[in-house]
């Protein structure tokens, strides 16, 4: 080693570098440039955390655009990396300098960006080329825009606030005056009072459970929209009645009770809206561009002109376009989305290559044979796609709800009978529309939505998104989980296992200049031991082969060493690096959890017996599957499921796509195949393998609290249904009564995080 | 006591304004991101 140089740390991205230059390799300084010559350097000073190490991105020049009426064109994508509040500006300021845009929007939260430009000035490759050299890798966002449910929700909910707080306020003086005595006539004007302000409040803001349960009559179904639209009607239609008679009216407990079932509504969309967009930045995909050779020259082409019979060619880090025979050169392919083999494939002449292979090194030139749908990559996506149709399932309170509403009905024509035998069929209407009123289940229909709503924000938490409430529930009752090895219990990219630090050094000072994925897994385990990068100088990187250069002003030379390695080799010695698709720090570890929660667990991987089993022992798996193709996976899980469990499959690849559409939840890493993303119900969001069983615990433990609150509302209910057969209950004790027990199951939600929080602890203590 | 009369619709009045307010605002999608603009006025120029 030279003369201890001076540390110091890339300015862009905070490596720790020796004396050298100030940034880490030309990624960051591109990256910094940009910025600078936007004029943005205080951007350095003001971020929170450093930036990502910009990393290169092709396709950029097919994304698709939006034309805009005045001539303009917008994009909108979804960016990644964004890791603190400066990103965004960043990010923002450095569009805006940019020649030809005219405004950039960047959404932290949701890491949606907007960018609008003059397509004469500037094109989409270079917007988004700008954002991409930062170290931001944005991605084709879908363009549907939030749908107006949600738009629709909460302005019914901010009327059903407005009713409600006034209909309180004129039925306390009302309930004053019963006590105290009031004159007629200013009991008469609060009574009418009540009457306007509930009306929107009935007719309008509980128009979603009239249609509920609207169509659920059609449907021939008695779902739990139609025991609180019952409740809803006939208090409203009594009130009306009795303010025209002169009598109290149940007009605070309708609009009350209106206002908190919207609430439970808003919140189960937000809960369930944010997951699912989260979850589909993950799996948003860059469009494909394909490098096609037209005689001596070659031009990047978007997918959908490439043709059967076309050349194209690929290099290091490109995935392939197209399926097609190699014509000429070598190189390493890597098909794990595709089979689940961890190792690249080595192929030459008139190798078969499929699209959705990533390069791993060398060039290849390639003759088209099939594009698009008709590639194996489209075939198994569309398969998947038809295997994803799921019947949904219904929750626990609908089907409660056709008990709930024939035993309000039966108690209530018995309680009308009974009192008119005995008092005359005059005073028999009080105490029936109180049993009506009364058992009008609004915490029985609040107890799903806010549950599953918290469920859903507990396991976003820990880095599991759950797509739907059906998925949530589901999740809580899996006994079985199969696990996919590749890219599931692995991390499916090459990591440095063991190296002498100084060797590690060497290396590193070469492979920081190249984009291989063994040159980032070098520099990433430099950078996290944080050894500082030496500059190599006279780099010069052999596809296929290796990589050569000075450092420190002596020879340098890195060549492969089969799979599992690769060789260092200077003027005084040699070394080795050994690299595997090691298995994620926390496998172990959940697999224990997952068993101690009394789970059975099982791995199918599409991957060579050897290197299954090998991994299993490590995880401490014993039920293990090995060289299974995606049919036989999926025909696993349903022997499974035919023996009577509920299977929980956690994959990332295509191949395992089949298998996550036939479990009874799918679930699928965010770093694997988009379509495997898109046909999962959830998606974990981290690179562990953890927020599998966060997901299990966040399920049971929502299922635990729905059923705890449906017990006790219908406890309540019951009681409640007793005293006003009985004739006990008057308005005011209904309006006492009502949020008292809706009370009791909003906090009984919250109870959620407990749960999974105390699990957490009993099992790391 | 005859205040409440006029009193009364009068409140009504000014809480029906600012429920038309909400749904002018929620019109114009005020709610839509509410995490943004908090981190936004940290940076602006």
């Amino acid at each position: 080693m030279s003369s201890a140089p001076a540390l110091s740390a890339c300015l862009h991205c905070g490596a720790a570098l020796e004396g050298g230059g100030p940034y880490c390799c030309a990624g960051c300084q591109v990256a910094s440039a940009i910025i600078a010559g936007a004029g943005l350097e205080r951007y350095y000073a003001e971020r929170t955390a450093f930036a990502p190490r910009p990393a290169p991105i092709a396709g950029l020049a097919s994304l698709p655009t939006v034309p805009l009426p005045d001539g303009r064109a917008e994009v909108r994508l979804a960016v990644s990396g964004l890791r603190c509040a400066s990103c965004v500006w960043l990010v923002e300021r450095v569009l805006e300098a940019t020649p030809g845009v005219v405004s950039a929007r960047v959404s932290y939260g949701s890491g949606r960006a907007r960018i609008v430009f003059e397509p004469g000035t500037v094109g989409v490759a270079e917007v988004a080329g700008r954002v991409a050299a930062l170290g931001y890798p944005p991605r084709a966002a879908s363009a549907a825009a939030p749908d107006g449910t949600d738009r629709d929700l909460l302005l019914r909910l901010g009327v059903a606030a407005f009713c409600a707080a006034n209909v309180m306020l004129a039925s306390i003086s009302l309930y004053a005056g019963w006590f105290d005595g009031m004159e007629d006539r200013f009991s008469a004007l609060f009574r009418w009072t009540t009457l306007l302000v509930a009306t929107p409040a009935a007719l309008w803001c509980a128009q979603p459970f009239w249609r509920g349960a609207w169509a659920g009559i059609h449907a021939r179904l008695l779902p739990m929209d139609l025991p609180v639209a019952l409740g809803i009607g006939v208090m409203y239609a009594t009130g009306v009645v009795a303010t025209v008679a002169g009598q109290h009216a149940y007009f605070d407990s309708l609009t009350m009770l209106v206002f908190l079932l919207l609430a439970g509504r808003v919140l189960e969309a937000r809960g369930r809206r944010s997951a699912a967009e989260a979850a589909e930045s993950l799996a948003a995909a860059l469009p494909r561009v394909a490098r096609r050779v037209v005689g001596q020259a070659i031009e990047v082409v978007p997918l959908s002109a490439l043709r059967p019979g076309d050349r194209i060619e690929a290099g290091a880090g490109e995935e392939l376009a197209a399926d097609g025979v190699v014509e000429h050169g070598h190189g390493h392919v890597r098909m794990a989305l595709l089979t689940g083999e961890s190792e690249p494939v080595s192929v030459g002449p008139g190798g078969r290559v499929h699209a959705g292979a990533v390069v791993a090194d060398g060039g290849l030139r390639i003759r088209v044979e099939s594009v698009g749908g008709a590639t194996l990559l489209d075939r198994m996506s569309e398969e998947l796609r038809q295997a994803a149709d799921r019947p949904a399932t219904t929750g626990l309170p609908d089907q409660i709800a056709p008990w709930f509403t024939g035993a309000t009905l039966v108690l209530a024509s018995g309680t009308f009978f009974a009192w008119s035998a005995r008092f005359g069929v005059f005073d028999a209407v009080g105490p029936t529309v109180a049993v009506l009123v009364v058992a009008c289940p609004c915490a029985l229909a609040l107890a799903q939505p806010l549950a599953v709503a918290s469920g859903l924000g507990a396991a976003a938490r820990r880095g599991v998104l759950v797509r739907s409430g059906d998925a949530l529930l589901r999740l809580g009752q899996v006994d079985t989980v199969i696990l996919d090895k590749t890219g599931t219990i692995t991390a499916g990219e090459p990591v440095v296992v063991s190296a002498d630090d100084a060797v590690l050094r060497l290396a590193a000072g070469l492979e920081r200049f190249s984009a291989h994925p063994v040159a980032l897994a070098i520099v990433d385990a430099a950078v996290s031991r944080g050894i500082p990068l030496p500059e190599g100088v006279d780099v010069v990187e052999t596809p296929g082969f290796g990589i050569d250069g000075l450092v420190d002003g002596a020879a340098v030379r890195i060549r492969s060493a089969g799979p599992g390695g690769v060789t260092v080799a200077w003027a005084e010695g040699s070394g080795l690096l050994h690299l595997v698709d090691a298995v994620r720090p926390d496998a172990a570890r959940t697999v224990a959890a997952l068993r101690a929660a009394g789970l059975a667990v099982e791995m199918c991987s599409g991957d060579h017996p050897e290197v299954a089993l090998r991994v299993a022992a490590e995880v401490g798996i014993t039920a293990v599957h090995a060289a299974v193709d995606p049919p036989g996976k999926r025909d696993r899980v349903a022997s499974r499921r035919a023996a009577g469990a509920t299977v929980l499959f956690a994959g990332d690849g295509l191949n395992d796509g089949l298998a996550l559409a036939a479990a009874d939840v799918g679930v699928a890493m965010g770093t694997g195949a988009a379509s495997t993303m898109h046909v999962a119900d959830a998606v974990v969001a981290e690179r562990q393998i953890g927020p599998v069983l966060a997901a299990v615990r966040a399920g049971r433990a929502t299922r635990e609290v729905i059923r705890r609150n449906l017990t006790r509302s219908l406890l309540y209910n019951a009681a409640a249904v007793a005293a006003a057969a009985a004739g006990l209950v008057n308005p005011l004790v209904a309006a006492l009564l009502m949020p008292l027990s809706s009370a009791m199951v909003v906090w009984g939600a919250a109870g959620v995080e407990r749960r999974v929080a105390r699990e957490e602890r009993r099992w790391t203590r | 006591m005859d205040a409440v009369a006029f009193l009364v619709p009068i409140a009504l009045g000014l809480g029906a304004t600012f429920a038309v307010l909400f749904l002018v605002a929620v019109r114009a999608g005020q709610f839509e991101d509410l995490d943004d603009p908090g981190e936004r006025i940290l940076h602006d120029d």
